[in-house]
């Protein structure tokens, strides 16, 4: 830290963890925001009395997965798909003509486009070939990572948690149609604290829950 | 024994990733447009708009994916795909309204004080560090971040939740009105047919006369 008063000042260490690279911050934030928007989604089915509790059993794991869902398919999708166009770029796969030409012409031929080449570290761009790059890398990274998540969460996502969802709601009416009898009947501690459970549990897909609006 | 570890399979995989990487083909833009629509989307694209954008695409696929989920029932179809329009609609409107005005107070907040003098409006300007221009950049980014996440945490349940509760039950009260107006319209295009002598029913409720097995006979033996 270059001066000790930052450690004494909320802005001056967000300012420290974050100025080289904000986007670990929005992964760890995006999950979070997924969390509470999933959370407070779940508490409007719940309180939501004109939705019959047949239907509820398909929402909520569906609200639940969706969640869920997002977070993991924007783990492996969105960030993969981040990753490989940053490395497309740095490595000079992709390049604007101007860059190109601009590292051909200093003896890098052979090397632009190689899995080990790192425009960054091995070229000193500097002035328009410079401004160009990071433009560029700027744009295909905002591009990625836009494309990567309507992929992963308009597509994936839903599908996944579809599936997910109606099987949790098949599970939730056999279930209701046929009560395990230890649950109904419990003869020791072990179905006593299930049968609290799951009578905690069926209860969010009743209409007659003490939840109101 | 002592050779068999992991190692090797990690340097095989790093070298046929390598190799898959260097025979992928090299692209070098050189149209004037592509570049600068590249350019165009890393100045003007942010997490404002990048919400508006999923949203958009969120509404011409998700409730289609809905739609056509065979697993359940026809009328659970619907209401998901009712409460995902209404879900998409709030989340987009209350996340893109938060994102933006929260990145616009910490620009507004992030004036670089006098050396003597702090005003409001350098009130977020962080404090005892050395500020580059790149970096306030990500730190104003992260900042507006953190700033909407607090503001979210209550307006996913203050606004969205009951937004969306309110959007789904006026969209499933839509649906009903539209099929039951579509029940009665079919009554009243395509009566109840009257059945006639032949005890044959008609096929698409148009009556065609065809003359009974029995009178058929009948005529067969009065010849």
């Amino acid at each position: 830290m270059s001066n000790p008063k930052a450690a004494f000042s909320l802005l001056g260490k967000i300012y420290e963890a974050y100025h080289k690279d904000a986007g670990k911050m929005l992964i760890h934030t995006g999950v979070i925001s997924w969390m509470l928007s999933s959370a407070a989604q779940i508490a409007g089915i719940i309180m939501n009395d004109k939705i019959p509790k047949e239907q509820k059993m398909f929402l909520i794991p569906q609200e639940f997965a969706d969640a869920c869902f997002n977070i993991l398919s924007f783990y492996v999708v969105t960030r993969s798909c981040t990753a490989m166009v940053d490395k497309m770029i740095i490595s000079g796969k992709w390049l604007p003509s101007n860059v190109k030409n601009h590292l051909i012409k200093n003896g890098f031929k052979d090397r632009i486009g190689k899995f080990e080449f790192n425009i960054l570290k091995e070229t000193k761009l500097t002035g328009r070939p410079k401004r160009s790059f990071e433009l560029f890398q700027n744009g295909m990274g905002v591009i990625a990572s836009t494309l990567g998540s309507i992929f992963s969460c308009n597509i994936i996502t839903p599908l996944s948690r579809n599936m997910y969802a109606s099987r949790r709601q098949q599970e939730n009416i056999a279930k209701m149609n046929n009560p395990n009898p230890a649950l109904l009947n419990p003869q020791n501690n072990r179905d006593r604290a299930r049968a609290v459970i799951h009578n905690t549990y069926m209860q969010a897909f009743m209409n007659r829950g003490n939840l109101k609006v | 024994m002592s050779n068999l570890s992991v190692k090797p399979f990690t340097t095989y995989g790093k070298r046929v990733a390598k190799w898959v990487f260097n025979t992928l083909p090299s692209m070098e833009l050189k149209n004037g447009r592509v570049l600068n629509a590249v350019k165009w989307a890393g100045q003007h694209i942010s997490s404002p708009q990048n919400r508006v954008i999923l949203g958009a695409t969120a509404l011409m696929s998700q409730p289609f994916i809905d739609l056509h989920n065979r697993n359940v029932d026809d009328e659970t179809r619907k209401v998901s795909a009712a409460r995902t329009v209404a879900k998409i609609l709030a989340g987009t409107t209350t996340g893109f309204f938060v994102r933006y005005y929260a990145i616009k107070a910490v620009d507004f907040f992030t004036l670089k004080p006098d050396k003597t003098i702090r005003t409001v409006k350098s009130l977020l300007f962080p404090r005892g560090v050395n500020t580059t221009i790149k970096g306030m950049q990500q730190y104003k980014l992260a900042l507006g971040t953190f700033i909407s996440l607090g503001v979210m945490m209550f307006t996913n349940f203050a606004i969205d939740a009951p937004l969306t509760k309110v959007l789904t039950n006026m969209f499933v009260k839509k649906i009903k009105e539209h099929e039951r107006k579509k029940v009665d319209n079919s009554i009243m295009t395509n009566p109840i047919p009257t059945v006639s002598n032949d005890k044959e029913k008609p096929k698409n409720n148009t009556y065609i006369h065809r003359p009974s097995m029995d009178s058929f006979i009948s005529r067969k033996e009065a010849k």
